[in-house]
C-alpha cells in the first residue's frame, strides 16, 4: 500500500494507473512461483530418467489428460473439495467456539488443555480403525474422525491466542461499555484472529492427512462402485506397481492444497497483517 | 450536568498474588462537578489504583467510592478512562474506534456518525478518520483516544498518565488542547501523573500522594490563568511548592526519592 492510495478521493486517472501498476506488481510476484515450479519439474524429469519405476512428468501429464477426459480428475477434485470443505467448516466453527470458551474459563482450561495437547500430539489417523469398526467404513465415519480430529489443534491455538490478547485492550473494552458478549465478539476475537488463523491452518493440514489415511485404510471416499477416488488409486497402484495414476493424483491434490493456500490462507494472513500495521507500508510513525 | 466524586477513607490492596500489600490507605477526597484535579506522586503510590477504583475495575477493601450519589459497583459509561498507551483497537479505523463506546451505549447509527465526526474534527483528526491506529503518529493516536473518551460525554474522565509516552512537542500541544476541551465540556477530570509541572499546568487543584501505602499528604489549589504551559514561570514556581511537599514527606521516611527525572521518581 503506497501513501497515494491511502489518501481519500484519488483521481480517476490515478485509479486506472493504479490498476495497471497493481497488475504489473501481481505479475512480478507470480514470476518466482513459476520459476520454482519449472525447476521442480526439471528435477523430477531428471530423476525419472534414472529411476525406472518413477513416471516422468510427460507420462503423468498424459495421465492427467486422460483423467480429465473421463471425468476422474474432476471427480477426485470435487469429492476432496466437498469433503474437506464440510469437515473443515465443522472443525473450524467447533474448534474456535470451544477454544474461546476454554480461553475465557481458567478452570475449564486447566481441566481440558492437557488432554487436548495429548490428542493434538497423537496422529489423528489412529482413530480411523476405531471409527471404522464402531461407525462402519462410510464417508460419515471418516468425516467424523477428520472433523473431530482437527478440532484440538484449532481449540488449543484459539485458547493461546485468547490468552495472549493484551489486557489493556480488554480494559479499554470494559471501560467503553462492552459487556461479556460484546467483549468476546468485538475485542477478544479480533485481537486473537492472527493466532486463530495459524491454528486453522494447522487444523487444515491435520484434516487432510487424516483424509488420506482414511483412504488408505478403507477408501471410504472412493465410493464402492465407481472406484475413482484417492483410495482406489492407491489400491490399484499397490497391486500393479504402476505409479503413473498415483503421481497424477498427487498432482491433483498438490494443485488443490496450493489453491487453498494461495486463495484462502495466504490472503487472510496478508489482510490481517496489513490491517494491524505488521506490514511496513512506508507511512509515518 | 456533571456530579461530584467522593472517596471516603478508602483502602485498597495491590492486585496479584503474594502477601497483600496496601496500595492506598485512608484516602478521603471530594471532587466537585466540573473540577479538573491532578493527582501527583511517585510510582507505586497508588495513583492508578485510585483511578481503577473510580472506574469500577476494582472495589476497595475499606471505605466507599461514590460518583453522582451512587456507590461505584462496576465499570460504567459515565466514567471513562484514557490510558498511558493509547489502547485503541488496532483492527478498527479511527472512526470505528471513536464510535466503539457509543455503539455499546446503543446510540443510533446516524447520531453516532454525527458525534464521531464532530469529535474527530475537534481533535483535528477529520482527515485521518479512515486510517488505522498504526498509521498515526503517537500524538495523533492519543488524540484519537481523547476523542473516543470525550465522545461518550462522560461525567467523569479518568486519565492515567496519558501523555507520558509522548514526545515533548506533542505533549505540549495536547496540554493546551485538553484544557480547551475541558473548558468547553465542563467534564470532571481526574488526571494522574508523576510529572509535577504537568500536574500544576493542567489541574485546578493538585492532590499530592505519597507511597507506602498511598495517602494524601497535601493539596495545592492552582488559580493561574488558562491555558497554561509547563514552561511558564508561575507553573514552575508552583511546581516547586508541590515538590516541597513531596520532599517533606521524604524526610519523614516516606519514599519519594530526590534526584529529578529518573524513572519511577517524581520530576519537576
Amino acid at each position: 500500500m503506497s501513501a497515494s492510495e491511502v489518501t481519500a478521493g484519488a483521481q480517476p486517472a490515478d485509479a486506472s494507473a493504479g490498476v495497471v501498476r497493481e497488475r504489473a506488481q501481481r505479475g512480478r510476484k507470480a514470476l518466482p512461483i513459476l520459476v520454482t515450479g519449472v525447476v521442480i519439474l526439471a528435477l523430477w524429469a531428471l530423476t525419472s530418467a534414472f529411476v525406472d519405476t518413477l513416471p516422468s512428468p510427460a507420462d503423468t501429464g498424459g495421465e492427467l489428460v486422460r483423467m480429465a477426459k473421463d471425468g476422474q480428475l474432476f471427480s477426485i477434485f470435487g469429492r476432496v473439495t466437498a469433503f474437506m470443505g464440510i469437515c473443515f467448516a465443522i472443525a473450524a466453527v467447533g474448534g474456535v467456539a470451544l477454544g474461546l470458551l476454554i480461553g475465557a474459563h481458567p478452570a475449564l482450561d486447566r481441566g481440558l488443555s492437557p488432554y487436548l495437547a495429548a490428542l493434538q500430539g497423537m496422529p489423528t489417523s489412529m482413530w480411523i480403525p476405531v471409527a471404522a469398526v464402531v461407525l462402519g467404513t462410510s464417508v460419515f465415519s471418516l468425516g467424523a474422525v477428520v472433523s473431530i480430529g482437527a478440532m484440538p489443534a484449532v481449540m488449543l491455538a484459539t485458547r493461546s491466542a485468547v490468552k495472549s490478547v493484551p489486557p489493556l485492550l480488554i480494559r479499554a473494552g470494559r471501560t467503553y461499555g462492552a459487556d461479556r458478549g460484546t467483549l468476546m465478539r468485538h475485542v477478544v476475537l479480533p485481537a486473537a484472529l492472527p493466532g486463530i488463523t495459524t491454528g486453522l491452518e494447522l487444523g487444515w493440514s491435520i484434516a487432510f492427512r487424516c483424509l488420506v489415511a482414511g483412504e488408505i485404510f478403507s477408501g471410504a471416499l472412493s465410493g464402492s462402485v465407481s472406484g475413482t477416488g484417492i483410495g482406489s488409486v492407491i489400491a490399484r497402484s499397490r497391486e500393479t506397481g504402476d505409479l503413473t495414476e498415483m503421481m497424477a493424483t498427487i498432482m491433483i491434490v498438490l494443485a488443490f492444497t496450493m489453491l487453498v493456500d494461495r486463495l484462502v490462507f495466504a490472503r487472510v494472513h496478508h489482510r490481517l497483517r496489513v490491517s494491524r500495521g505488521l506490514v511496513d507500508a512506508g507511512l509515518p510513525h | 450536568m456533571s456530579s461530584p466524586v467522593l472517596l471516603t477513607d478508602v483502602a485498597q490492596q495491590f492486585a496479584g498474588r503474594g502477601p497483600a500489600r496496601l496500595a492506598l490507605d485512608g484516602v478521603t477526597l471530594s471532587i466537585a462537578a466540573g473540577e479538573f484535579i491532578c493527582v501527583v506522586g511517585p510510582s507505586g503510590c497508588g495513583k492508578s489504583t485510585l483511578l481503577d477504583l473510580v472506574a469500577g475495575h476494582t472495589r476497595p477493601v475499606r471505605g466507599s467510592v461514590v460518583v453522582d450519589g451512587a456507590k461505584v459497583t462496576g465499570p460504567g459509561l459515565d466514567r471513562v478512562m484514557v490510558f498511558q498507551e493509547h489502547a485503541l483497537f488496532p483492527w478498527l479505523s479511527v472512526r470505528d474506534n471513536v464510535g466503539f463506546g457509543l455503539k455499546n451505549a446503543g446510540i443510533a447509527d446516524a447520531e453516532r456518525e454525527a458525534t464521531v465526526t464532530e469529535w474527530l474534527a475537534k481533535v483535528g483528526l477529520s482527515d485521518a478518520a479512515d486510517l488505522h491506529p498504526h498509521q498515526l503518529s503517537g500524538g495523533m493516536r492519543q488524540r484519537a483516544a481523547l476523542a473516543r473518551a470525550f465522545a461518550m460525554r462522560p461525567q467523569v474522565l479518568l486519565m492515567d498518565e496519558p501523555f507520558s509516552a509522548l514526545d515533548a512537542p506533542s505533549r505540549d500541544r495536547l496540554h493546551v488542547e485538553l484544557q480547551d476541551l475541558w473548558q468547553e465540556t465542563g467534564t470532571t477530570i481526574i488526571f494522574v501523573t508523576h510529572n509535577v509541572r504537568e500536574a500544576v499546568a493542567l489541574g485546578s487543584r493538585v492532590v499530592v500522594l505519597s507511597s507506602g501505602p498511598g495517602h494524601i499528604i497535601g493539596e495545592v489549589a492552582v488559580g493561574l490563568q488558562r491555558p497554561r504551559v509547563v514552561e511558564s514561570d508561575r507553573v514552575v514556581a508552583l511546581a516547586r511548592e508541590v515538590r516541597g511537599l513531596l520532599d517533606a514527606a521524604d524526610q519523614l521516611g516516606i519514599s519519594a526519592p530526590r534526584g529529578g527525572s529518573e524513572d519511577g521518581h517524581v520530576s519537576i
